[in-house]
């Protein structure tokens, strides 16, 4: 009772504690870093970041994995800049955007609950169909231009001092807490990535709630995409595709923090800003680009090394 | 203690998975406030049958009534809105999730936040209750947020029962309550059964262990190969006697 059991507090926080540290290493000796400047990009920055890998977090709370995410945001990034060129106010644009990940992000929940095939196959397989698609409206150029103000300044816009961008982000992590702590379906979600069987029998509808996770994944990702191509005024077939390892290492990285072992909004957003410090810090030292990419896989790998077995079977049950 | 209508009434059940038949025709009253066991050996058909009654498979023959009244149970839940609950020795809990979230599993309080038609988690009350279901089982668990892996196979059990009782289920189903438990343990979920009892719930006990059967049931349901052999009182018959009856019915069966 009151005493604080410090092997408890390492395992809940240690790895935030070492993000943290790492951030204030960068704001003293990275040269640069912690002008305002820089730090609101790199806040702009961890936003895409962010809010493509809460997508990937509520469907992994589902116990199913979304490799489509990247693909998905390209493909809805790039009808929205279409829609945008097409001279069609913003609001259809970002309408589009959002439309292109509800469609994918059903379809794939229709083949994960319906046809039932694991996850990890049937997001491959929309991830290959999204990026065709996204070429194939493109014929592999992208929309670029000079884009109405209405539409780029959702995401370059200010409201009250603070970038627009920030403020997306801060909304989808609402969201997403909100729905997976405090509402029944949330609990439903949790209880059914932790225990699908338990859950069926305790009267859960399991498969409405991986078709959810599964649909906010690509809601997510259409989110994403519209903001990402607000923010460069173009939308190109492949401009997400990097973000995917990205998200994935969030999320992954999050479950070593706050709640340990399982994918956690905090965890996946504070993971986000982890990895973007980082890199951007990497750079800013000095470091060779592709000493991030060399970062991100021991940070995969190292984050479910890390954790719990019971993780690592969360992990793989696909 | 019966009465003539019974609580729930099974009339020709079958089950066949495929070409394998698990059930044949089986027809069972469980009258309320008793305790039936239902024994046999593996693969007697007694987990197939007890799934037909949870919900969780559907029959295919026969016909289930509540109270007279006909009902189908397509899903777990449809059980559970009539008032039978199954627990299910491994698949019942979520290992890493709280007792609270355990006990409110699918049935979660909720409580009005900020706008007229959002309802949030009510935490508080969940922690509250769930604390009242445990004491009311005696089972010696005080916090609960404490995940469910943390606690003995005795209080998960208590946990599970929790959640029946929160469903205000009438009917509890115990599939093998025991077979993972110590000696002490098996004795606390001995004790949690005839707390139900007590209680005027309904139980039906599925076990392997013969000792757990005398010590409980009224009734005695005998199985083997898909059919119910033996349906009596247990009057004042020993575990003995009860394998001896399960293995000659096995040997009709053969």
């Amino acid at each position: 009772m009151g005493r604080i059991d410090m092997r408890e507090v390492i395992g809940r926080y240690g790895t935030a504690i070492a993000g943290l540290a790492m951030i204030v290493f960068f704001l003293i000796f990275a040269p640069n870093f912690a002008s305002t400047m820089n730090i609101i990009n790199v806040l702009k920055d961890t936003s895409f970041l962010a809010i493509l890998a809460l997508g990937f977090a509520l469907a992994f709370t589902v116990a199913e994995l979304d490799l489509s995410i990247a693909e998905v945001a390209s493909l809805a990034a790039v009808v929205c800049g279409w829609m945008v060129h097409a001279q069609y106010p913003p609001g259809v644009a970002v309408a589009a955007a959002f439309g292109v990940g509800i469609v994918l992000g059903s379809f794939n929940g229709y083949g994960v609950t319906v046809l039932r095939i694991p996850s990890l196959i049937m997001t491959l397989g929309t991830a290959a169909i999204a990026k065709g698609l996204a070429f194939m409206i493109t014929q592999g150029v992208a929309f670029v231009g000079r884009w109405p103000v209405g539409f780029t300044s959702l995401a370059r816009g200010y409201t009250f001092g603070v970038p627009n961008l920030v403020l997306w982000m801060a909304g989808a992590t609402l969201f997403a807490w909100g729905l997976v702590k405090w509402t029944r379906t949330g609990a439903h979600m949790v209880a059914t990535g932790e225990a699908d069987e338990a859950a069926r029998l305790a009267g859960i509808a399991t498969t409405r709630m991986k078709r959810i996770g599964l649909l906010l994944a690509g809601v997510f990702a259409g989110g994403m995409a519209m903001l990402l191509a607000a923010n460069l005024s173009s939308a190109a077939p492949n401009m997400a595709g990097d973000y995917l390892l990205y998200a994935i290492a969030a999320v992954l990285l999050g479950m070593t923090m706050f709640e340990p072992g399982k994918p956690n909004i905090p965890g996946t957003v504070f993971a986000a800003l982890v990895l973007k410090v980082l890199g951007n810090g990497l750079v800013l030292l000095g470091a060779p680009y592709y000493i991030q990419d060399i970062v991100l896989g021991v940070i995969i790998i190292g984050s479910v090394a890390f954790s719990a077995s019971a993780m690592k079977k969360a992990a793989f049950k696909v | 203690m019966t009465t003539p209508i019974p609580l729930l009434s099974l009339r020709g059940i079958g089950k066949s998975y495929g070409p394998v038949v698990a059930v044949r025709e089986v027809d069972l009253d469980i009258f309320p406030g008793e305790v039936v066991a239902i024994c046999g050996d593996n693969g007697a058909g007694k987990s197939s049958l007890i799934k037909v009654v949870s919900g969780a498979e559907e029959p295919s023959a026969g016909s289930i009534s509540m109270r007279g009244k006909p009902v189908s149970f397509a899903s777990p839940h449809d059980a559970l809105d009539h008032g039978v609950a199954t627990i299910y020795q491994d698949l019942a809990l979520a290992p890493r999730l709280s007792i609270a979230q355990n006990v409110f599993m699918g049935s979660e309080l909720t409580r009005p936040f900020l706008l007229p038609f959002l309802r949030v988690l009510d935490k508080k009350r969940m922690i509250a209750e769930s604390q009242r279901y445990l004491s009311q089982l005696s089972a010696a668990v005080t916090d609960m947020t404490r995940p469910v892996e943390r606690l003995s196979g005795g209080q998960r059990q208590a946990v599970a029962i929790s959640r029946a009782l929160r469903w205000n289920a009438e009917v509890i189903i115990m599939d093998e309550p025991t077979a993972a438990l110590g000696v002490k343990e098996s004795a606390l979920v001995l004790e949690l059964i005839r707390k139900l009892k007590s209680d005027g719930r309904t139980v039906i006990l599925i076990s392997h262990n013969m000792r757990d059967v005398v010590a409980l049931a009224d009734r005695v349901v005998i199985m083997g190969a898909g059919r119910k052999y033996v349906d009596q009182p247990l009057g004042d018959l020993s575990a003995d006697d009860l394998a001896h009856m399960i293995m000659a019915g096995n040997a009709k069966a053969a």
